[in-house]
């Protein structure tokens, strides 16, 4: 078959691709002497892998595929690619004859692929088997996703580059999903074939290619000439409106056009007069009627939900059983309200509460905040109202906004001001708290909804004996008996470690260790907590202050930006 | 330090020794394993020794020892038989609870798949709350389900299961190969197959299995979510994904938290690779409360937990994390102790088990009981001194009296709790108050408070203003006690001649009726004048107003009769154990406190002469506790150097020059040494010579 036709008879069914198919059928075809190694690359959802497979298969070229992000290390892959070729040569009895079909490193795959494809050849030659006689000396070997392997040894992608130099009749196939860096193999002269995202017109083109969803048309009795004058238009402005500027997948533009097609067409369907008296409805009437539609779907495009609304209005599977669909009406009204906050117990809502508290405060200035010295003398108040009042200028300077949504104004701050105030808070020192923390701007977690005073100081990390401070300085019910709070600081450490578990409060050093993939293993057996070793708030703020009001504990009250 | 100082400390150690000699010294109860001598070397054998141990008894001879072993042998088989068949409640009810978010799972399970959901993985979050045990039961009950119809199977993941992928991949095979091959038969899967040997990670191994078996759902459920590392889950989802093709998988997310946050956690695009909807399970005060009710409010009680018990046991279980197995735990443990501490338990036994008892001892123990003295006063000031002779010289005579008041006390207990049962029900159904628990009620009907509260006013007022619709639905609440006596049912006759009669479409009201103006237009003006001017009802209702006065002071009566104080009641310590302290102290430890405690001011563990207890720092105090106390009233930095010189002043001011510095100073590095390994002081970086401060007293 000729490359021209091979790519004929693959763009029927994956259209816009006649390029590339072109190319890997002539680089890969029967007759020619195929290069070592060829590189394919394109963004995900660009056909990349259906290609390779389907031009493969149309040259009938013996050829083994091996997904690698299926692959958990690097030996693993190495091993699927013996078994994998074994298996396209079928000869996957004879696995103990090429090193009992283990193999750990690049080298000794060389020897053992080497070795199979030599046998396979012999053998094939001498049965003269007619379909394989043309492509005898050949094998090809299909690497998909190879950039995205796990634990890969930075010579791998070398290494496997040249294999198909080691071995003369292998040839292979490379697919990346990343862009490749100039020489990233080490060798020039690779051919790259590249698969371009695709455009607006081929997008559009695809999409039509199956016209408007038949199911559709016949259960709403649209008449298919109306559906087909209207389609192109609503495909077109679909891409426009909701996949060109996401960047979706040639499968998301499909399921979102199936899923708006019957909605968009709903006024014809249901006999709706158009407005302005016009006999019919039109393209354009449509759209306008629709522009909601589009509105919402836009949202839903850019963020996915794990449960999205439809899943819920409808539950995509057709249920039968009466059981269920008793039980449906009890379910959505859960379902429609997932408690958008945890319910956590009261002694754990005041702990985390006081832990991030303990996060967004300054230390230096606890005294001012949670002191219970707090004296009633008129230079004493005269004191905490000037403090007071510098602060508000500080943090209202800071966000201007937000000072209308600081907290309650009912409590006097008696409580906040201490006295004994040793280290005195000069409008320098004060400056230099807000800078230090005002850098960045929200807690970590702290995405939507940035309101004020939770969001002037980053969570810092504090030492336990700091959350036990405020715990007791922030107790809306203190136990009358001094006696008792002795059992409150023991009890904190159990429940700050189911806290832990859910991650709500970690410990300073495995937050910083969660950026890393992969190396949680260092931190989340460790339950133990050394002397002094810090903590930090996992939350954002917002739903700590939601949560705090159901013990009866403001969080503005005892936030530095949170004053007035 | 210097290396001389060092060598000195043998000898501060043997000044320790004579320091501490009044001290409690630890031996653990297991005497074999403590003696020195090499532990048995560990080997799976079966166990010969269990029945013998069983046997022995676990509770000790009580009365100063004088019991003998048939009562302790009693004891412990009624312990046995009541915890028995109250764990049998407990766990009908664990087992009953979120049947119906089960259903729902399973359904959810069976219907969907990648194909209905685009090729997303099918994946229903569980929202636990704090509940966090609940969804273990549940996974172990849809595992049940599933492997019975042969349909698949449930893998349970662990965060602690999920260090690295590698492993987490190796535990989702064995786990869910386990699970219907048991250990043996994941052995001879991986290792007796044709081809070549499989890594443990190879998920081939997992394909195979579904293929082999025909596997139609294999449910993973991440137990905690929240505790898995991100990255690891974001990876195994990834991999997971491509994989969707072979084996059949739905997830199930069990979250303490929230969806969003949840969400929120994971990368964007592993969040697009789930679909599937929200479960919710019911928090975990629901089922306490259920099993509270269970197991105090049955008719057939024997014993029950007093108040002071039950307020712990629910401030416990409110206020912070704590599954309904700890609860029944926590229950246990008071069961247990009650049997275990009390001799008079015996009475407790059924009447020809009592026989066995021993009659003097009991009968002594018996007469020392505070309510039995109360008893003796009351009726000594009532005059009847002869019954007090006779029960204070008869033991036969005793024994006889206290198996009935025994049983009399059981049965006011029980119709306490109907009586609190039916508040409660009558609460709920005319939605008087909004949230009812069966364990405020309670908590105040064993306190004796229930008569004050506001819940009783309220229902006695919502009688009043019962319609003759509601009036019988309010009477099959009842307990027996009451519709058995014949004033009850004089009134349900009179009330069905009433409503013989009576033709009306309207419920009958009665004259207490304050919504009847507003209801009723033709009526209206009679009530108004009614009520204000006292004119005649029509016929009907001021007969019905009569019936409802009397039903209203019948069923005060009765409650004023029922709920009793059960501290009131003779021999209640036989039936009833309120005791707050082993449960608290138990379980809530106070290790801080006693700490502290022992370091700041160490005779209250110690024997020490009088003198010396007076004094507030002495050299006589263990060294780490005098250290304490200087480090207590030091800053957050101390420098070592002033800790010193405080340390050896304390000595100096008590021996004069007979002080030997270098012995002290030994002392001092131990004390050093023993405050840093308790968590008090670490070294500072911020000046070499200065430890800082970790821990504050009192907090």
């Amino acid at each position: 078959m000729l490359p021209s036709e091979v790519a004929q008879s693959i763009s029927k069914q994956w259209p816009c691709r006649e390029l590339q198919s072109r190319q890997l059928a002539s680089l890969l075809g029967a007759k020619v002497s195929s290069p070592s190694t060829i590189v394919v690359h394109g963004i995900s959802a660009t056909c990349k892998t259906t290609i390779v497979r389907n031009v493969l298969a149309a040259l009938d070229v013996p050829h083994a595929l091996v997904r690698s992000p299926e692959c958990i290390t690097g030996r693993h892959l190495l091993t699927k690619i013996l078994w994998a070729t074994l298996e396209a040569l079928g000869k996957r009895d004879e696995w103990e004859k090429y090193g009992k079909g283990r193999c750990e490193h690049v080298s000794t795959l060389a020897v053992l692929l080497n070795e199979c494809l030599a046998s396979a050849f012999v053998s094939s030659q001498q049965e003269q088997h007619p379909p394989t006689r043309n492509n005898r000396n050949k094998f090809v070997l299909v690497l998909d996703g190879i950039d995205k392997q796990r634990e890969a040894s930075p010579t791998l992608l070398p290494a496997l580059a040249r294999l198909g130099e080691v071995i003369p009749s292998l040839c292979v196939v490379l697919v990346l999903s990343t862009p490749p860096r100039p020489l990233f193999l080490q060798s020039a002269g690779v051919p790259h074939i590249s698969f371009p995202p695709y455009t607006r017109n081929e997008a559009t083109t695809i999409i039509l290619q199956g016209g408007p969803p038949p199911a559709a048309a016949a259960t709403l009795g649209l008449s298919d000439a109306v559906a087909s004058t209207l389609y192109p238009h609503f495909v077109a402005a679909v891409y426009d409106s909701l996949v060109g500027p996401t960047a979706s997948s040639i499968p998301t533009f499909r399921s979102i056009c199936e899923k708006l097609w019957p909605r968009f067409v709903a006024p014809i369907t249901t006999g709706e007069t158009p407005p302005g008296g016009v006999g019919e409805w039109d393209f354009t009437r449509l759209l306008v009627k629709n522009r909601a539609l589009f509105r919402h779907q836009g949202e839903g495009a850019l963020v996915h939900h794990i449960v999205t609304e439809e899943d819920e209005a409808e539950p995509p599977v057709a249920k039968g059983t009466t059981a269920v669909s008793t039980k449906r009406p009890r379910s959505l009204s859960a379902a429609s309200a997932p408690s958008p906050l945890p319910s956590l117990p009261y002694f754990p809502t005041l702990i985390l509460t006081s832990a991030y508290l303990a996060s967004h405060t300054p230390q230096r200035l606890d005294t001012i905040f949670f002191s219970k010295f707090s004296s009633s003398s008129l230079s004493a108040r005269n004191k905490r109202a000037h403090h007071r009042r510098r602060l508000k200028l500080l943090s209202r300077a800071q966000l201007e906004d937000a000072a209308s949504a600081a907290a309650d104004p009912s409590t006097p701050g008696s409580r906040k001001k201490g006295k004994r105030t040793k280290t005195k808070i000069t409008k320098s020192t004060l400056e230099s708290a807000f800078a230090t923390s005002s850098a960045t701007t929200s807690a970590v977690g702290g995405g939507g909804g940035i309101t004020g005073p939770s969001t002037i100081l980053t969570a810092r990390p504090f030492p336990l004996e700091r959350l036990v401070a405020i715990y007791h300085a922030i107790d809306p019910n203190p136990p009358a008996n001094p006696i008792r709070m002795a059992a409150v600081s023991d009890a904190i450490y159990a429940e700050l470690a189911t806290l832990r578990r859910l991650r709500l409060v970690v410990p300073a050093a495995g937050r910083e260790g969660r950026v890393g993939m992969g190396s949680g293993g260092l931190n989340s057996g460790n339950t133990t907590s050394d002397t002094g070793e810090k903590w930090c708030v996992n939350v954002s703020g917002d739903w700590i202050g939601e949560l705090a009001k159901t013990v009866g504990v403001e969080v503005g009250e005892w936030l530095a930006g949170g004053l007035d | 330090m210097d290396a001389d100082l060092l060598e000195l400390d043998t000898g501060g150690a043997s000044k320790d020794g004579s320091q501490s000699q009044g001290v409690y010294i630890y031996r653990p109860a297991d005497k074999i394993k403590s003696s020195g001598e090499r532990p048995t070397k560990r080997r799976k054998v079966a166990r010969t020794d269990l029945p013998k141990a069983a046997n022995s008894r676990p509770f000790v001879s009580l009365l100063n020892g004088d019991e003998d072993a048939k009562s302790i042998e009693l004891r412990y088989r009624i312990y046995h038989k009541f915890w028995a068949a109250q764990e049998a409640k407990i766990k009908g009810i664990l087992d009953d609870v979120d049947s119906e978010v089960l259903t729902n799972v399973l359904s959810f399970v069976r219907s969907t798949s990648p194909q209905t959901y685009d090729g997303c993985i099918p994946a229903a979050l569980v929202t636990v709350g704090s509940n966090v045990s609940s969804l273990g039961r549940l996974l172990s009950r849809l595992n049940g389900q599933l492997t019975a119809t042969g349909e698949g199977g449930v893998i349970a993941l662990e965060s602690g299961d999920a260090p690295n992928l590698k492993t987490t991949l190796k535990n989702i095979i064995r786990f869910g190969i386990t699970n219907t091959e048991g250990n043996e038969g994941y052995q001879s899967f991986v290792t007796d197959r044709e081809g070549p040997r499989v890594l443990g990670y190879d998920l081939d191994l997992l394909a195979d299995y579904v293929k082999r078996k025909e596997v139609k759902k294999l449910v993973l459920a991440f137990r905690d979510s929240e505790a898995f590392d991100p990255g690891i889950l974001a990876d195994l989802l990834s991999l997971l994904s491509s994989w969707l093709d072979r084996i059949p998988l739905t997830l199930i997310f069990g979250i303490s938290t929230s969806v969003e946050l949840f969400e929120g956690r994971l990368p964007r695009s592993t969040v697009a690779l789930l679909r599937g909807r929200y479960f919710e399970i019911h928090e975990a005060s629901n089922c306490v409360d259920r099993i509270y009710g269970r197991i105090q409010a049955e008719q057939d009680g024997k014993f029950w937990l007093g108040r002071n018990i039950t307020s712990v046991l629910f401030e416990k279980s409110s206020d912070s994390f704590q599954t309904p197995e700890a609860f029944s735990r926590t229950v246990k443990y008071a069961y247990m102790s009650h049997f275990f501490a009390n001799p008079l338990s015996v009475l407790l036994a059924d009447d020809d088990a009592a026989t066995t008892i021993q009659r003097d001892k009991v009968c002594e123990a018996l007469r020392n009981l505070p309510s039995f003295r109360r008893y003796c006063e009351d009726t000594m000031e009532e005059g009847c001194a002869e019954q007090v002779r006779k029960l204070l010289e008869d033991d036969a005579f005793l024994l006889e009296q206290s198996a009935q008041w025994v049983k009399s006390g059981q049965q006011k207990m029980r119709d306490m709790f109907k009586c609190v049962d039916m508040v409660q029900r009558a609460l709920k159904k005319f939605n008087i108050v909004k949230k009812t628990s069966i364990s405020d009620l309670a908590i105040r009907a064993l306190a004796g408070e229930l008569q004050t509260s506001a819940s009783y006013e309220d229902i006695l007022r919502a009688i009043k203003t019962l319609d003759s619709d509601q009036m019988p639905l309010f009477a099959m609440m009842l307990p027996d006690t009451l519709t058995a006596s014949s004033d009850f049912a004089q009134i349900q006759a009179d009330f069905g001649a009433l409503l013989q009669v009576y033709q009306g479409t309207e419920p009958l009201k009665s004259g207490y009726d304050k919504q009847h103006s507003v209801v009723a237009t033709t009526v209206v003006q009679q009530r108004v004048k009614l009520s204000k001017a006292k004119v005649k009802l029509p016929k009907e209702n001021a007969e019905f107003t009569k019936i409802i006065d009397r039903f209203h002071a019948l069923l005060e009566a009765c409650l004023e009769e029922t709920l009793i104080r059960p501290n009131d009641l003779v021999l209640h310590e036989i039936f009833l154990l309120d005791m707050r302290n082993p449960l608290k102290e138990v379980f809530s430890p106070r290790p801080r406190f006693a700490v502290e405690r022992a370091l700041s001011s160490p005779f209250d563990y110690l024997i020490s002469s009088p003198e010396s207890s007076t004094v507030k720092v002495s050299a006589h105090q263990p060294a780490a506790a005098i250290l304490y106390q200087l480090y207590l009233e030091s800053g957050s930095l101390v420098n070592v150097h002033d800790l010193w010189q405080a340390f050896y002043a304390v000595f100096e001011s008590e021996q004069g020059n007979g002080c030997d510095e270098r012995t002290a100073m030994a002392l001092f590095y131990r004390a050093l040494s023993d405050l840093k390994a308790l968590g008090m002081m670490k070294s500072s970086r911020k000046k070499v010579d200065h430890v800082s401060k970790t821990a504050w007293m009192g907090l």
